[in-house]
């Protein structure tokens, strides 16, 4: 999936980088390495490919200490940035901006930080047997424009068909929140989410559509202000059979 | 208040001419509308501030964790070098720019509204967006402008890093002084990104602030009527 997208792009520097496999530039083939390390880009690694479905259990890249060590050069970089518009970063207002940029730029990206299964799955999922749609609908969610850095927001839609095995279902939004608190491209993020529920669970398919408005359209560029993006992922008996994706995309829309 | 470091503020401020304002809601002498700074950033300025800014955007991915290297983030740095100064462009422009020729004389004192203009934004505590829309009301004293000249007034403003409260009485003070009405409303009603999506994380909140002056201040019944007007569908 993701990697073949990548190797389309013919750029021969992938391959050599290590760095096809690199989504959300946070992980690399080994995932073994420690994950206590400051947060620098995985230069050196080696040009595994990793299969894909190896893609979720992304070690963790950042942690608390490195968001602490990263603050002063992040309020730094904000400071240029005020200089370089034109304003004066000593008037009242803006005297502590920089470190609030910073700081909310963090949050923004605290996905980053955060494990699959250690964190979010470890003790919710449960068996029950149950082999009908789950749906949870209307998860509101916030990422970042990867090539503008301004906010993306929307809705998401997630439906699953458990197979004897079902999950928490804060723990769906929570996954949600995991891919989009980074930079982000909606179509990609579609497809992380529906990849690590499927990884997680083993259903026997699952669905995700998401529904957003870009600001990088909407603030400028073309100014569009009521365009939505609507991109959807199906895995599974989702894509297999129409009649349940069809079941599945009438009830997220009553 | 939108203080451009370049701006002396010791710049002579021209005579605030109030008819029935009450003087002691606008200081002349900090009205940014007022002061005659040129702009000081015009486009060559744009294009030689971009590799600061790229380089301290470049910063910002680093030090997020991010792997600048990979395809999707390649020429990020200057895209949002780019769509930044796009934000805050309003500081390159002044009313007299965009109102010279659109002031129109006419026999009206009616009360005038433009609403529902969508207003975008930026915190300049955060730096995270926030949007809305602006309803204006303003009574003409023999001097109407063009309608779309008060949308513009309000992008003049609000593409700046502002504080709501400051752009709802800039958008005001501006349409007053270029026109001299009557009386002129402005209320936005604007959702804050950094209490949305950060924060507190209230999705539905709205903040709502508003400028009367003139007449609008003065009598209530005035007042309502705009309101009663703005609101409805």
């Amino acid at each position: 999936m993701e990697h073949s997208k990548q190797k389309q792009y013919g750029s021969s520097e992938n391959k050599e980088t290590g760095h096809s496999s690199v989504l959300n530039g946070h992980f690399d083939g080994t995932v073994k390495r420690p994950a206590a390390g400051p947060s620098l880009p995985p230069a050196a690694e080696s040009g595994s490919q990793r299969p894909v479905m190896e893609s979720w259990r992304e070690e963790r890249t950042r942690s608390v200490e490195d968001n602490e060590m990263s603050l002063p050069s992040l309020a730094a970089a904000y400071t240029t940035i005020l200089r370089g518009l034109g304003e004066d970063p000593q008037r009242q207002g803006l005297l502590k901006t920089p470190w609030r940029a910073a700081t909310a730029m963090q949050f923004f990206t605290k996905g980053y930080q955060e494990k699959i299964i250690a964190d979010v799955l470890n003790d919710a999922i449960f068996d029950e047997d149950h082999d009908e749609m789950v749906i949870v609908k209307d998860i509101d969610m916030f990422s970042m424009c990867e090539h503008h850095l301004v906010p993306i927001f929307g809705r998401v839609h997630i439906g699953y068909l458990p197979n004897k095995r079902v999950l928490g279902l804060s723990k769906l939004a929570r996954i949600v929140e995991i891919y989009s608190r980074r930079l982000q491209v909606q179509e990609r993020l579609t497809k992380q989410i529906a990849v690590a529920i499927t990884e997680a669970l083993q259903p026997t398919g699952v669905g995700v559509v998401i529904e957003a408005t870009h600001m990088c359209m909407v603030m400028r560029g073309v100014q569009k202000m009521n365009s939505k993006t609507v991109t959807s992922t199906m895995l599974g008996v989702f894509r297999e059979d129409p009649k349940t994706r069809d079941e599945f995309l009438t009830l997220i829309r009553s | 208040m939108n203080g451009h470091c370049n701006v002396n503020v010791n710049d002579t401020v021209e005579e605030f001419h109030c008819n029935s304002f009450s003087d002691l809601i606008i200081d002349s002498k900090k009205s940014v509308v007022h002061r005659k700074h040129d702009t000081s950033r015009k486009n060559e300025e744009d294009q030689s501030r971009l590799p600061t800014l790229e380089a301290a955007y470049t910063s910002i991915l680093r030090e997020l964790g991010e792997d600048t290297d990979r395809q999707g983030l390649l020429r990020t740095p200057l895209r949002a070098a780019k769509a930044m100064q796009f934000l805050t462009k309003g500081y390159h422009e002044t009313i007299e720019d965009i109102l010279n020729n659109a002031i129109f004389d006419e026999d009206h004192d009616e009360m005038v509204i433009v609403k529902n203009i969508d207003v975008f934004s930026l915190c300049e505590h955060h730096l995270v967006p926030f949007f809305g829309k602006v309803h204006i009301g303003y009574i003409p004293n023999k001097k109407v402008v063009g309608l779309s000249k008060l949308a513009r007034i309000v992008e003049i403003f609000s593409r700046r890093l502002q504080v709501q409260e400051r752009l709802t009485k800039q958008i005001a003070v501006g349409i007053s002084e270029a026109l001299q009405p009557k009386g002129v409303a402005v209320v936005i009603e604007a959702s804050h990104m950094c209490m949305v999506m950060r924060g507190v994380q209230k999705m539905n909140s709205c903040t709502v602030t508003s400028t009367m002056l003139g007449v609008y201040l003065e009598d209530p019944k005035t007042r309502e009527e705009f309101l009663t007007l703005s609101r409805s569908a």
